[in-house]
């Protein structure tokens, strides 16, 4: 699993690559929970096009970001779930709780 | 055709993967699709996963059985059963010699508290056809079924 972010105007993206599990899955939690402590930006969008897999760890990582941005008045954008991210979400009744986009522009570009 | 696979395995987060193939490869050899594949993965890592963090307390060298069984029309169907509807599927028995797991947890949390972890079991349960949990004197023993309806040719 690979994770990096970089700038997109005001926004800051989180690439995120491979499988996300109980391995991995605290990397994740640390690099989001900084990242949105740290940039301090208005959008932060979590990239998951390249991610094949989530576990329930990785989604509680997802789910503590959103808290933490909402307490930063920050948005939490998701987008690029594969069809296992779909399930996995959907089967913990959390799709709704996200703000989901199929690509990057529409997160870029969500109102 | 019945046929089983037996892995013993550390109680390491990084062995997950591997098992994840295994079990793919498994699941579709006996003839469930994508979707059911990807589902059947999950259950068994969030399995693998609870014994590795509730049960072992994240000790990681531990020990961990997991049996993967394919139950045949002749073993597992109930009496009965139309042809048409003939059950074959796959069984999962996974072993560990750690904690007990707590009852209240088994059944999974309540869902509309949105908050990170807990997730697992109600994932499991969601996927399962059959979910038995035994707290046996010398070992925990987890024993899913996830049936696998053949249409009619």
């Amino acid at each position: 699993m690979q994770i990096s972010t970089r700038q997109a105007g005001t926004s800051t993206v989180v690439d995120v690559v491979g499988d996300i599990d109980l391995y991995n899955s605290p990397e994740i939690r640390k690099v989001l929970l900084e990242t949105i402590r740290d940039k301090r930006v208005p959008r932060v969008i979590i990239n998951l096009k390249d991610v094949r897999y989530i576990d329930s760890s990785g989604v509680a990582s997802l789910v503590e970001g959103l808290k933490v941005s909402r307490n930063m008045n920050s948005r939490f954008i998701l987008y690029g779930l594969s069809a296992a991210a779909r399930e996995v979400l959907e089967l913990s009744r959390l799709i709704k709780v996200f703000e989901v986009y199929e690509n990057e522009e529409q997160a870029l570009n969500a109102s | 055709m019945a046929f089983s696979l037996k892995l013993e395995l550390p109680s390491h987060p990084q062995v997950l993967s591997v098992v994840r193939s295994a079990v793919q490869q498994f699941a579709a050899v006996v003839g469930f699709n994508e979707d059911e594949c990807r589902s059947i993965i999950l259950a068994v890592d969030e399995a693998l996963a609870n014994i590795i963090r509730h049960a072992y307390g994240d000790r990681y060298d531990q020990t961990i059985e997991l049996t993967c069984r394919r139950l045949g029309p002749d073993l597992g169907t109930d009496p009965g059963t139309p042809l048409d509807q003939v059950r074959d599927g796959l069984e999962f028995i996974l072993i560990d010699h750690g904690l007990p797991a707590d009852p209240a947890q088994l059944k999974g949390r309540d869902l509309e508290d949105v908050r990170p972890g807990g997730l697992g079991m109600h994932l499991i349960n969601q996927i399962m056809d059959q979910v038995c949990y035994q707290a046996l004197p010398d070992r925990n023993q987890l024993r899913l079924i996830k049936v696998l309806n053949r249409k009619p040719q």
